[in-house]
């Protein structure tokens, strides 16, 4: 039984206190590229970007790359992956492939790259939805000892993403299960398979705070306490403030 | 997308102008004005509108319904980084299924490919 939201003033499904509760303790374990303790540092940073006064600068600029200076971190991470975790937190309607490139230099590689932005990824959906009901962002976990596995999936191949990605047809053994059956992969779920553990930590999640791959295309009964139209209007609203078309 | 395969199947007409903040009514959707400012609410950062939109919508969707939409908008506010920082497109399928709205809605300028 899950108690991270004992304390909630609001009920959170039992489902989703379980999934967040999982999602925290896979960001504290070592992962692929990164250890526990880095891990954990990009959380912290994802959380730490939102007052960073480079980051307001260049997001009010009509130029991001015009503005020029040093993000306010928490000096934990390498200022690679700190420009990293805060345009991606900041300012990701403006992400482009000449900056993806820019960033993978020696030592920061496209593996560790979608590690990084899993862990943004998770981190913003988990504190968002507390800054919806207006809870406290949950207290960050503690690391967990041991090296990353360095796994990299031997199919992975240029595909429709900046970063190589794996189609169905290359799945071995190892990446059994990161796609669900029945339905071809999307590519959002493909755009992070570089790190097959990030796609089924991830997609945990999306399960949970959202619907599965087939509950949101079974129209004939609803899943949550809210509709279909109303989630999917929500989903709609937030891209669009995102200026995300996908 | 799914937002006009759920009106679909359920006859509702959805004014899918809700999702660029165009109209202000439910847009065919049940507490749809709601929902949408509180979206813009919890992406925003003014905290005030934030506990006025969320105490609005409350009693509309009752509290379990407040988790499910909080839950959706931070969902979707991470997905969209996902997106974004990969630089992936549509797939085929759905973007042919969506090219009339996309045009309509002016949502195209947000193409990933377009960016500099």
């Amino acid at each position: 039984m899950s108690e991270l939201y004992a304390s909630a003033p609001i009920a959170i499904r039992g489902d989703l206190d379980a999934a967040h509760e999982r999602a925290w303790d896979r960001i504290g374990r070592p992962g692929t590229w990164w250890d526990g303790g880095q891990r954990v540092a990009i959380a912290a940073e994802t959380r730490h970007a939102s007052s960073c006064a480079l980051c307001r600068r260049r997001k009010e600029a009509l130029s991001s790359a015009a503005i020029e200076g040093t993000h306010d971190s928490l000096g934990a991470l390498p200022e690679s992956v700190i420009e990293v975790v805060h345009r991606v937190r900041n300012d990701p309607g403006r992400l482009s492939e000449r900056w993806f490139r820019s960033v993978i230099v020696a030592g920061f590689s496209e593996e560790q790259y979608v590690e990084t932005l899993s862990i943004v990824a998770h981190v913003v959906a988990i504190d968002t939805m507390a800054r919806g009901l207006g809870l406290d962002a949950l207290p960050l976990p503690a690391p967990k000892p041991g090296p990353p596995s360095h796994y990299r999936p031997a199919g992975a191949k240029p595909g429709g993403a900046w970063v190589p990605w794996l189609e169905p047809a290359d799945l071995t053994e190892q990446e059994a299960g990161i796609y669900p059956a029945g339905r071809p992969a999307a590519n959002i779920m493909k755009a992070m398979s570089l790190v097959p553990d990030e796609v089924k930590s991830f997609f945990d999640i999306v399960s949970h705070q959202y619907q599965g791959p087939l509950e949101m295309r079974d129209f004939s009964r609803e899943y949550r306490a809210i509709s279909h139209a109303q989630i999917e209007l929500l989903a709609a609203r937030v891209s669009a403030l995102n200026q995300c078309l996908y | 997308m799914l937002l006009r395969a759920s009106g679909l199947t359920q006859n509702r007409a959805l004014d899918l102008n809700s999702v660029t903040g165009a109209v202000r009514d439910d847009g065919g959707v049940p507490h749809g004005r709601l929902l949408v400012e509180f979206a813009e609410a919890v992406l925003g950062e003014d905290e005030e509108a934030l506990a006025r939109a969320r105490a609005a919508l409350r009693p509309a969707i009752g509290p379990a319904g407040l988790t499910d939409a909080a839950a959706v908008v931070g969902l979707f506010n991470a997905i969209d980084r996902v997106a974004d920082a990969t630089g992936i497109t549509l797939e085929a399928e759905k973007a042919e299924a969506s090219t009339d709205f996309r045009a309509a809605l002016g949502l195209d300028r947000f193409d990933v490919s377009a960016r500099g």
